[in-house]
C-alpha cells in the first residue's frame, strides 16, 4: 500500500477541506513588524575554549600553561596591541572593524558548575547554581508578555528548557514546511475542526488539544508568511549554516518572532583541541558573516541583536591530551548595528588570579547581560523575568 | 472489579491490557487482582547484554590513554545496545510492574555512566532488584554503587577536600527534597561519605586513609558517622517518607498532589520503608480508582511507545532505530538530561514532540518515512566528516497485525475505542469516531492511536 493511499484510507471521510476558521489567525492582527526588536541566541555547545578564541598573545602565563596548544602571535588576527583573534574568526573581522561586535570577557556566575547539562540549564533558566528551575528565561518572557508560541523559535528538533515557560512555550522548528504538512492531513484537520466549540479545559487533555492547535496554527503562520521570501544562497552547507539561513528567512519575512535560538555542537575539546576548534570556529564565523550580511541587505540588521555564549569556558592549564578540561568564566559575543560599546567591553581575564581549581574567576554575571537585553532591547522589566533584579551593562 | 478500574490499574502498573485478560480479571475482586500482580513480581529477571569484551581487561589497561579511549568508545556503543535491550524488555516484559517500577527508580536515583557499560548494567539491575525492596537498604546500595560514585563525584570526595555533590543530591533529590536540610547538614554529611570508592570491577571499597573519622553533627546528632549512618538518620525523618510517597503518587496516581492521600501513604511507608507494602497500599486504596485519577496522566515517551506495542505488536527491523525513536520523542534511556532526571508530565509535550507523537503510530505501523536532523554523537571529540544536514529514513518495522486481529477478534470498532483510549474523549472527536465506525478495524485503530487522547493514561 502506498503512503498516499494509506493516508486516504485512514482519513475521516467528511468535511475534508474545511478551513478551520477558529484557528488563531495571528497574521490578521496588524503589527508594526519593523519596530520589533529581535534577539538571536547562539550556543557554542560543549564549552568553547575562550582563551584560544580571544588570545592574550603577550601573556607569559598563557604560554606557560598551554605549551602544546597556545596560539602564536603570527597565527592570530591582531586586534589590539595584546589581543589576537583566532584565525578562523577572520570572517568576523569586518564586523569588529565596523563596530558591530562587542566582546564581553569573564562572564560566568557564582559557584560555577562544570557539568555540561547542569551549566546549560543554569544559563537557560537563569537560575543560581544551586537552584533547579523548571522553566527558562525566554519561556518566562513569553509568560509575561502573554505571547503566541511563534514569539520564540528554536531551530531544532526539540524545545530546550530556555523556551519553556510556566504557561507558555516557544516553538521548535527545523522545517516549517514539514511541520505544516504533518498536521495538514485531513485527519488532523477534522479532529481540530470537530473540537472547535469544545471547552478546552485546563486538564491535560485540554493542554494536548491546545498544543496541537497551536502547533497547527503556528506552522501554518510560519509556512505561509515565509514561503515567498528567499534568502542569500551562500550559507555554508552545514547544519549551523542551515539554522542561520532559516532564521534569516524568518526575520526577513517579517515574522513576529522576537527570540531565536540555535546552536553549534562539538566544542568539548578534551583532546587534540586545535583541529576541532579551528574547524568549528570557522563554521561559526563563516555562517555568522553571511547571516549578518543577509540581514543588512534586507535592512533588518538594525533590529537584531545576536548573543553568542557557551555553557562554560575551559581550564587555563591544558591537559595531557593536547586539550582542555571544563572550566568556568568565558567570553560572550554581542553583535548588532547600534552598540554603545564596540570592540572589548572589559579587560581580558587575569590569568594570575584563578580559583582553587585553576579556573577563571567571573567578573560579570551572565544574567546582567540578559537583564540588559530585557530592559533596553525588549523593553520589559528584567526582575519580572529573572526573578530578581540584575543591574544593566552598557553595551546597548 | 469494574472493567474500567482494571484497565486503569494496568495502565499504571504496566502499559495497558488486552481484552481477554481484562475480562478475566474483571470477574475477580480487587484484593485478588492486586495479590496476583504482586505474585508476579517475586523474582527479578535481570537484564544483561554480552560484555565478553571486558573479560580480558586488566586494571593497567586503563592507564594507557589510547586503550582507555578505545574501551570508552566500545562501552558507549554497548550502552546504546543496553538501551535498546531495555526498551525491548519494556515492550515484551515478563514482569511488567517491576519494569514500570524500574523506570520510576531510574528517574529518581538518576545516574549516567555511559562511559562504562559494566557499571551501567550493574546499576540498572540494582534498580530492578530493589524496585520493591527496602528503601533504606536501597539508598545505601546506591550510595556505594560504582556508577553513582562516579556520576556524583563521590569518589573524589576525600577527607582533605570534601566534594559535596553526592551529599547534596542525596538530600535534595533522593530523600528529603529542597529546603528540608541545611547547608551545614550537607557539609557534615559529605564528610561521612569521604573515602568512598570502588575497584576496577566496580566493587565498593572504603579508602580508610581518605575517610574522615572525626565527629560529624547531622540533624542534631553528633558522632563518628559513616555514610550508612547518615542514610539511617535521613530516613528517620518523616519528611523522607513523605517525599518518596509524593513522588510515587505523582508517577502512579496523579501529577497533582492530594495531601491526605500522600500523608496516608507516608504513614504506611514510614513504618518499615518497604516499597512493596507501600505500592500494595496504593493499589488497594479506594482513591486510586477515583474519577480524577483515571486517564489523567501524560504518558512518558517510553510508556507511549510501549502502549502502542501492547495494542499492535511490532518489531524494529533495525534495532538501532529504537534509539532514533527515543531521541525524537525526547526520552533516551540511560541518557538523562541531568541529575534531576527527565522532566515529566506536560514537560514531555511541546508542539514539535506532540506532532511526532501524533504521527508515530502511522509511521511505526506503516513503515512511513520520517525526516530528522542528524546531530551526530555529541561526546565524540574526534574530528569527523561533515554530516549530512538532514536525513530521511524509513522506520522499518514488522507489524504483527495477525496478533492484533486475534487479540481483538471479539472487539468491534465501538468497543475498540475504550480498549485503546484510557481517558475521556473530547466531544467533537467522539462524534467523529462515531461517524467512522464502519471503516476497517486496523485503520480505525491507527486513528485512535493518533489522537491526543492516546497520549493519556
Amino acid at each position: 500500500m502506498k503512503r498516499r493511499d494509506f493516508l486516504k484510507q485512514t482519513t475521516f471521510a467528511s468535511g475534508m477541506f474545511f478551513v478551520p476558521q477558529f484557528l488563531k489567525t495571528f497574521e490578521q492582527i496588524p503589527k508594526e513588524i519593523s519596530s520589533y526588536k529581535k534577539v538571536v541566541i547562539i550556543q557554542l555547545k560543549g564549552g568553547n575554549d575562550g582563551l584560544n578564541t580571544i588570545v592574550p598573545f603577550r601573556n607569559d602565563i598563557y604560554y606557560q600553561k598551554r605549551q602544546n596548544i597556545a596560539l602564536q602571535k603570527n597565527e592570530l588576527i591582531q586586534l589590539t596591541d595584546n589581543i589576537g583573534l583566532h584565525k578562523s574568526l577572520q570572517p568576523l573581522q569586518n564586523l569588529y572593524d565596523n563596530g558591530f561586535l562587542n566582546i564581553i570577557n569573564n562572564v560566568g556566575y557564582p559557584n560555577p558548575n562544570l557539568s555540561h547539562f547542569r551549566s546549560t540549564d543554569i544559563w537557560q533558566t537563569a537560575s543560581d547554581s544551586n537552584q533547579y528551575l523548571q522553566n527558562g528565561w525566554v519561556g518566562r518572557y513569553l509568560d509575561y508578555t502573554k505571547a503566541n508560541p511563534t514569539k520564540a523559535i528554536e531551530v531544532d528538533e526539540a524545545l530546550s528548557l530556555m523556551l519553556k515557560g510556566k504557561t507558555k512555550n516557544g516553538l521548535a522548528v527545523t522545517d516549517a514546511k514539514s511541520l505544516h504538512n504533518s498536521l495538514r492531513e485531513p485527519f488532523y484537520k477534522n479532529v481540530i475542526t470537530a473540537n472547535k466549540d469544545a471547552h478546552l479545559n485546563e486538564h491535560n487533555l485540554g493542554y494536548l488539544y491546545n498544543t496541537m492547535i497551536d502547533a497547527k496554527s503556528s506552522a501554518k503562520y510560519i509556512f505561509e508568511k515565509t514561503k515567498v521570501k528567499t534568502t542569500a544562497n551562500n550559507y555554508p552547507k552545514n547544519s549551523f549554516g542551515k539554522q542561520l539561513k532559516t532564521i534569516s528567512q524568518f526575520i526577513n519575512s517579517g515574522l513576529e518572532t522576537q527570540v531565536f535560538y540555535a546552536g553549534l555542537t562539538g566544542f568539548d575539546t578534551h583532546a587534540n583541541q586545535q583541529n576541532t576548534q579551528t574547524r568549528l570556529l570557522k563554521t561559526y564565523a563563516e555562517s555568522m558573516a553571511v547571516f549578518i550580511n543577509d540581514l543588512q541587505k534586507n535592512n533588518t540588521f538594525k533590529d537584531v541583536l545576536v548573543l553568542t555564549f557557551s555553557e562554560f569556558g575551559r581550564r587555563v592549564k591544558q591537559n595531557d591530551s593536547r586539550g582542555t578540561d571544563h572550566g568556568t568564566a568565558n567570553n560572550v559575543f554581542i553583535m548588532g548595528q547600534n552598540l554603545k560599546q564596540q570592540g572589548f567591553y572589559n579587560k581580558l581575564p587575569d590569568l594570575s588570579n584563578l580559583d582553587k581549581n585553576g579556573n577563571l574567576k567571573h567578573e560579570i554575571d551572565f544574567r546582567e547581560i540578559y537583564a540588559t537585553i530585557l530592559d533596553k532591547w525588549l523593553a520589559v522589566d528584567n526582575k519580572a523575568i529573572l526573578n530578581k533584579k540584575f543591574s544593566n551593562l552598557n553595551f546597548i | 472489579m469494574k472493567s474500567a478500574h482494571v484497565q486503569h490499574l494496568y495502565n499504571r502498573i504496566g502499559f495497558g491490557i488486552l481484552p481477554d485478560q481484562l475480562n478475566q480479571l474483571a470477574a475477580k475482586s480487587k484484593q485478588e487482582v492486586v495479590a496476583s500482580i504482586f505474585a508476579d513480581v517475586k523474582q527479578p529477571k535481570l537484564l544483561k547484554v554480552d560484555l565478553s569484551f571486558l573479560k580480558e581487561l586488566k586494571p593497567g589497561d586503563l592507564k594507557n590513554k589510547e586503550k582507555r579511549q578505545e574501551i570508552r568508545k566500545k562501552s558507549r556503543r554497548k550502552v546504546n545496545e543496553y538501551s535498546v535491550a531495555w526498551v525491548k524488555r519494556i515492550l515484551n516484559p515478563t514482569d511488567v510492574f517491576r519494569e514500570k517500577m524500574t523506570l520510576f527508580w531510574a528517574n529518581h536515583f538518576v545516574c549516567d555512566s555511559r562511559n562504562n557499560v559494566l557499571f551501567t548494567q550493574n546499576y540498572n539491575n540494582l534498580l530492578r532488584k530493589n524496585a520493591f525492596g527496602n528503601f533504606v537498604s536501597f539508598t545505601k546500595q546506591v550510595s556505594k554503587d560504582a556508577a553513582m560514585l562516579g556520576y556524583l563525584n563521590n569518589k573524589q570526595n576525600k577527607k582533605k577536600s570534601p566534594n559535596e555533590n553526592f551529599a547534596r543530591e542525596l538530600m535534595e533529590l533522593f530523600t528529603l527534597g529542597e529546603n528540608n536540610y541545611s547547608e551545614t547538614d550537607i557539609k557534615e554529611s559529605a564528610r561521612a561519605f569521604t573515602g568512598y570508592n570502588h575497584n576496577f570491577r566496580g566493587k565498593f571499597i572504603l579508602r580508610e586513609n581518605q575517610h574522615d573519622t572525626n565527629d560529624k553533627t547531622f540533624f542534631g546528632k553528633t558522632g563518628n558517622f559513616n555514610g550508612d549512618d547518615i542514610i539511617d538518620i535521613i530516613t528517620q525523618q518523616k519528611q523522607c517518607a513523605l517525599f518518596i510517597s509524593e513522588k510515587i503518587y505523582h508517577y502512579f496516581v496523579n501529577e497533582v498532589s492530594n495531601k491526605a492521600h500522600i500523608t496516608a501513604m507516608a504513614n504506611v511507608f514510614y513504618k518499615d520503608y518497604n516499597i512493596e507494602n507501600l505500592m500494595r497500599f496504593v493499589l488497594l486504596s479506594d482513591w486510586f480508582y477515583n474519577e480524577e485519577n483515571i486517564g489523567s496522566k501524560i504518558k512518558a515517551p517510553i510508556d507511549f511507545l510501549a502502549s502502542i506495542h501492547k495494542i499492535v505488536p511490532f518489531e524494529f527491523e533495525q534495532p538501532k532505530q529504537i534509539l532514533l525513536v527515543q531521541r525524537l520523542l525526547g526520552q533516551t534511556l540511560l541518557k538523562p538530561p541531568n541529575v534531576a532526571g527527565f522532566k515529566t508530565g506536560r514537560s514531555w509535550i511541546d508542539s514539535n514532540t506532540l506532532v511526532k507523537r501524533l504521527r508515530l503510530p502511522s509511521i511505526l505501523l506503516n513503515n512511513a518515512e520520517i525526516t530528522y536532523t542528524d546531530l551526530g554523537d555529541e561526546e565524540s571529540t574526534l574530528p569527523k566528516k561533515d554530516k549530512k544536514l538532514k536525513r530521511k529514513t524509513f522506520i522499518k518495522t514488522q507489524t504483527d497485525w495477525l496478533t492484533f486481529e486475534e487479540n481483538f477478534k471479539s472487539t468491534n470498532n465501538k468497543t475498540l475505542i475504550y480498549s485503546v483510549l484510557g481517558s475521556n474523549i473530547n466531544k467533537g472527536t467522539s462524534e467523529l469516531l462515531e461517524e467512522n465506525l464502519h471503516i476497517p478495524k486496523k485503520d480505525f485503530c491507527i486513528q485512535l492511536l493518533s489522537l491526543p487522547e492516546f497520549q493519556l493514561c
